[in-house]
């Protein structure tokens, strides 16, 4: 799984293969800058420092120091080119996988959305990508980078002096077992804190939007424990974090003196013996410094590998809900519903065999107004969300016309069913926005709909009418305002069927008669659909169906199901 | 300004940094022990006879600085670093405390996603400045004197002189781009919070995206802020990305200085070939710490302008705020009365409530019905103490509400609010809100008045069963009564339904009021409704319209008025009885 996600992360990159390649060049280049500056140092110190030879021209101390600046200034300008251009690439690449994930939920089915907290979805969408962003920035190239700078320092070690070089070479194993047990402890300790971090991230946004009932509630004390305990153990995981850097790194620099000095040690009988140069050894403590420094910065990277490497695995995860995504594609293309509609033999349970529905089948032909009654929590609510297809039914079927709605073009069958939910949700934004949500509606069929809606009575009374900015989840509006609105949002939409989902619960009696009037305005040509527990909206549907436990009851028209005497007979009288 | 949020810390902490700074500089005097042995160790080898048992007890004290080094880096880290993980919690746990007492105003002028940045990303960098920022300038400083002044003392003031020449103009050039690289973080953090918001938005209302097939839509529309993102990263990186290279290459020319200088100084024969070394291995010394000044601008100012977006939230204060220590009656018994009360919103010109006048004896029901609009959440807003009023205007046992402790205030009122909001957690920590004085027998019961019971029994894990963030898997009825659960369960003075029966149909509604009367007898209560039947048994009922009371009286004597109540109640129930007669007849 590890391997496979940075794989695939790295893939990403394929695109800009040229520019990667541009930058790698440079990263060749400044190496070579890098290991050609110690060999200056040698030069000068054995040739002019000790054995004096005469300088004349490009062959000289002073020649050596400009050539020492010109590597100095090449290295730099590379460097710099290098690393925009290698920030281009993460940035375009993390981009473009911060736009996969947020249009990827968006066609999440709504049982997988309900298992995420939105605090952990925000997370994927910045944190998690920030960190392969810095995979992309920091250590991607500076791998490759270090990887080369290995190869060259070996290289030209090797050249000058075999045995030296060896010698220099017998701690690396050390090293690379030290790193392996230190870093499979990070990489433990990683997904701890990166879970935790989710889980303080998941903590504040819940507090937040419900600090007005912990405060009404006084329950701040409470709260406040309950996020000691998170941040407690957050603290906890960080020292451990702590505590294994603290030891690759220096120990790792231990290795690099006991390197040096059994150079020195070994250097020091060679000397005596006139077969090296002291130059030499200098330029071989020179490398063998430059030699951990990459060995080190691996070692560093690794921490933003690690992190990259978990935040990789968790997008991924949440990006290989391919196969369970809502499918917008496929399916009969239908421009509008005549709107019969069909419940045949319908089952459905939330959880395992929890039915919700029990063999509920019935029939609403196009055009009519249906209305189903039943008490709190006896499945009124759930025959939408399985008409909207925001859950599929486990037996039986749903037909809209005739089709089995599975087969249906979601985004067809969802632009045809407009839904009056019991929650309002508002966007940021303005009224504007919320009414016409992004899509192209002309002025006027804007306007009719809130005429329809009567919500164009408070908004007119609004400073800003039309444009009057709406905070998040629209705060600053009541709960019947934002009714009313929902209403306008869903004529302006004009829908083929039209559900109304205990709506009109939370607007007055005086607005809901003129909602009532806009309803009938509304559902004349269409098949509409309304789950309500006042009787005077249901009197004059169609057909009326009475649901209890998940089963209907009793069906018929207002004349009929009193003629009945049954459930519906008897809430009548209750009134 | 300033919140003394930082400095409370650091008086309780900073002798964390005292023994972590002693360490770190003994750490970096180690560090610079090691040139000084390795160029002792170049002069004795270039002597024509070679003391190998000198070299040798130099080579083992070069062993022992890299020991002494890991030794107390270890220990320096621990303190530093670690210190600032203990104010990262801190700084958390506090912000957390500090939001708790911020009151709606507050929280209606701001998004969520903006104040989660502060939580996760500012206290983030402000702790990179008081960890790794701190240690890297005391590694700075320390590494960076003891090598000047090793350099001017053992080897060559004039060359030491000459080879630092470049630093003063790095400083320069850091300060200049560090001004620009603040500037341009601020505009990445500023994006970073939109983003967040924005999917935290959608999120939230996904179901209506859902439902109006909006995904493409908003899938442009996060495009736009996510281009803007990342140009804004990409300008960040074009100016951050410049310090690093320009201080390496005013750094390529100390070593040129070294280079050349210092050359015809070790054959003038005034320095010794060891000791070029040495300068050339303090020189390397230095350029660490001064290469990472860059570093430690970029993490200083990152933390600094965190620190002082933090710091403005540590600064607001809530407008309502205890002024009495005590309250003036120990157990509050729920009479209420409101006197000429008149309220508009902070920042809006017309009245949300106008010349309210209420009398409400210990024990007995108001009821409240209006038009959408018409001031009954602000009513209750304001006897929660959500908002700031005058003195003088409402009383609970006769006392001012503003000498009440907020405290004592809220705990004797029990508040189901209009719109449920219920925490990811169990059923029963929802009921007894994560308080645990409340015992499983008295969730039962407040379940049971609530007529949620039945409904919790037959969920798999009944009382422990978890609810989804937005409660999703429960319906808006249940939702509701939970909530009132919630309320009940304090057997509080004063119960407030805001509309709190609107999900449940007639019927449940019917048997929850009928409960209450029964169970909460002698307790005072205020009901909000838009049907009549929730509030017909009131002890008084109200009419409010446009913030004000427009008529007065029990059900009987507001049927009597023959005014809105009246009409109201026509509409609701005279056409029910009308059409129930005629339906029978036919």
């Amino acid at each position: 799984m590890k391997r496979h996600s940075l794989f695939r992360v790295l893939k990403m990159s394929l695109p800009y293969w040229k520019i990667i390649l541009m930058s790698a060049f440079c990263v060749l280049a400044v190496n070579g800058a890098e290991l050609a500056k110690p060999y200056v140092l040698k030069v000068v110190i054995d040739d002019f420092l000790k054995y004096r030879k005469p300088q004349s021209g490009l062959y000289s101390v002073t020649a050596m120091g400009i050539a020492y600046m010109l590597l100095v200034l090449i290295s730099s300008t590379l460097t710099y080119v290098q690393q925009n251009s290698m920030n281009y690439v993460g940035q375009s690449i993390v981009t473009s996988v911060r736009r996969k994930i947020f249009s990827h939920i968006q066609r999440l089915p709504l049982p997988i959305l309900d298992k995420f907290t939105t605090g952990r979805l925000i997370t994927r969408a910045t944190n998690d990508v920030e960190a392969i962003s810095e995979m992309f920035t920091d250590v991607f190239i500076n791998l490759f980078k270090d990887i080369f700078l290995l190869i060259g320092i070996v290289f030209v070690m090797l050249r000058m002096n075999v045995t030296l070089a060896l010698i220099g070479f017998t701690v690396i194993p050390f090293i690379i077992l030290l790193t392996n047990i230190v870093k499979k402890k990070m990489k433990a300790n990683f997904v701890v804190i990166k879970g935790l971090t989710g889980r303080i991230n998941g903590f504040f946004a819940e507090n937040i939007s419900g600090m007005k009932l912990v405060q009404i509630f006084n329950m701040q004390k409470e709260k406040q424990r309950e996020f000691k305990e998170l941040n407690d153990e957050y603290y906890k995981a960080a020292l451990t974090r702590l505590t294994l850097n603290s030891i690759l790194r220096p120990a790792i620099e231990i290795f690099n003196s006991l390197a040096i000095a059994i150079l020195i040690w070994y250097g020091m009988g060679r000397i005596m013996g006139q077969s090296l140069e002291l130059g030499v050894l200098y330029a071989f403590t020179e490398y063998i410094k430059q030699f951990f420094e990459p060995i080190n910065d691996l070692a560093e990277k690794y921490n933003t590998i690690q992190s990259a490497v978990v935040s990789a695995d968790r997008i991924f995860e949440l990006l290989d809900k391919e196969d369970e995504l809502e499918d917008y594609d496929s399916g009969v293309r239908v421009d509008r519903f005549r709107g019969d509609i069909e419940f045949k033999n319908v089952w459905f349970a939330y959880n395992d065999e929890d039915w919700v529905l029990k063999d509920v089948s019935f029939r609403i032909s196009s055009g009519q107004t249906a209305a189903f009654v039943g008490a709190t929590g006896s499945g009124k609510t759930t025959i939408i969300n399985l008409l909207s297809r925001f859950y599929r039914v486990q037996k039986g079927e749903i037909l809209i016309d005739g089709i089995n709605i599975n087969d249906i073009n979601l985004r067809d069958l969802r632009r045809n069913i407009a839904v009056v939910l019991q929650d309002v949700f508002l966007f940021s934004g303005s009224i504007r926005d919320n009414i016409t949500l992004n899509s192209d509606i002309p002025e006027d069929r804007v306007e009719a709909a809130l005429r329809l809606s009567c919500a164009d009575a408070f908004i007119n009374e609004l400073p800003d009418k039309m444009d009057q900015p709406v905070t998040e989840r629209g705060s600053t509006f009541s709960a019947g305002q934002r009714q009313l609105l929902a209403f306008a949002r869903t004529i302006a939409h004009d829908p083929s069927i039209f559900v109304l989902d205990e709506a009109t619960a939370n607007i007055d009696t005086k607005t809901e008669g003129l909602i009532q009037r806009s309803i009938a305005n509304v559902s004349r040509d269409r098949t509409t659909l309304i789950i309500a527990h006042r009787l005077s909206t249901i009197r004059n549907a169609d057909v009326i169906f009475i649901i209890r436990k998940g089963r209907i009851v009793e069906s018929g028209n207002h004349d009929e199901l009193m003629a009945l005497g049954g459930y519906y007979y008897q809430l009548n009288a209750v009134s | 300004m300033k919140s003394k949020i930082i400095a409370e810390f650091l008086k309780k902490y900073w002798y964390n940094y005292i023994i972590g700074a002693a360490f770190l500089i003994l750490s970096s005097y180690i560090q610079t022990l090691s040139p000084r042995y390795l160029g002792t160790i170049f002069d004795l080898l270039r002597e024509p006879v070679i003391d190998s048992r000198r070299i040798l007890h130099y080579i083992v004290l070069l062993v022992l600085v890299a020991v002494g080094m890991f030794v107390t880096r270890f220990i320096w880290r621990y303190f530093i670093m670690g210190n600032a993980r203990n104010m990262e919690c801190f700084l958390r746990q506090k912000l957390l405390e500090h939001l708790q007492k911020l009151d709606v105003t507050f929280y209606n002028n701001r998004k969520t996603g903006d104040l989660m940045a502060y939580a996760v990303n500012d206290i983030g960098a402000v702790r990179q400045s008081f960890g790794p920022g701190v240690a890297l300038v005391l590694n700075g400083l320390g590494l960076g004197l003891l090598s000047v002044f090793s350099m001017a003392d053992s080897v060559h003031p004039r060359l030491t002189v000459f080879a630092l020449l470049p630093i003063p103009f790095i400083i320069a050039i850091i300060v200049w781009l560090g001004r620009i690289i603040q500037k341009r973080f601020r505009a990445v953090q500023k994006n970073f919070a939109s983003i967040s918001d924005r999917i935290n938005e959608n999120i939230s209302g996904i179901r209506v995206i859902k439902t109006y097939v909006q995904e493409d839509q908003e899938v442009d529309r996060f495009d736009l802020l996510n281009s803007k993102m990342m140009k804004s990263n990409l300008d960040l990186v074009r100016v951050s990305s410049l310090l690093s290279p320009l201080i390496q290459t005013l750094f390529g020319i100390s070593f040129m200085i070294n280079l050349i200088y210092g050359s015809t100084l070790v054959i003038d024969g005034t320095i010794s070939l060891g000791s070029f070394v040495e300068f050339n291995g303090y020189l390397g010394m230095i350029m660490r710490p001064v290469i990472s000044i860059g570093r430690i601008i970029n993490v200083f100012q990152r933390g600094m302008a965190s620190y002082k977006r933090l710091n403005e939230i540590f600064m607001e204060k809530p407008d309502i705020t205890d002024t009495a220590h005590k309250s003036p009656v120990e157990k509050i018994q729920g009479g209420l009365e409101i006197r000429d009360l008149s309220f508009k919103y902070p920042g809006y010109d017309e009245y949300a409530l106008r010349d309210i006048n209420i009398s409400l004896p210990e024990g007995k029901v108001l009821g409240i019905i209006g038009p959408t609009g018409s001031g009954k959440t602000t009513l209750v807003n304001l006897l929660l103490r959500l908002y700031k009023i005058d003195d003088g205007k409402i009383f609970i046992d006769g006392h001012d509400i503003n000498d009440y402790r907020l405290e004592d205030l809220r705990e004797a009122i029990g508040y189901v609010p209009q719109d449920n909001f219920l925490f990811s957690a169990t059923i029963s920590d929802n009921i007894r809100f994560f308080d645990d004085r409340f015992t499983e027998d008295d969730i039962e019961n407040a379940s049971r008045i609530s007529l949620i019971y039945d409904n919790v029994m037959d969920f798999p894990d009944k009382f422990e069963t978890v609810i989804g963030e937005r409660g999703v898997n429960l319906s808006g009825g249940q939702k509701q009564r939970i909530s009132i659960a919630r309320a009940l369960i304090k057997d509080p003075a004063i119960t407030i339904l805001d509309d709190a029966l609107s999900a449940v149909d007639t019927q449940t509604e019917e048997e929850i009021l009928k409960n209450l009367r029964q169970d909460m007898k002698g307790r005072t209560c205020i009901i909000i409704a838009h049907r009549i039947s929730a509030l017909k048994h009131a002890d008084e009922i109200i009419v409010l319209d446009h913030g004000r009371i427009i008529e007065r009286g029990t059900h009987k004597s507001l049927l009597e008025q023959r005014g809105y109540y009246y009409e109201l109640y026509r509409d609701q129930y005279q056409k029910e009885q009308r059409e129930k007669i005629e339906s029978e007849a036919s």
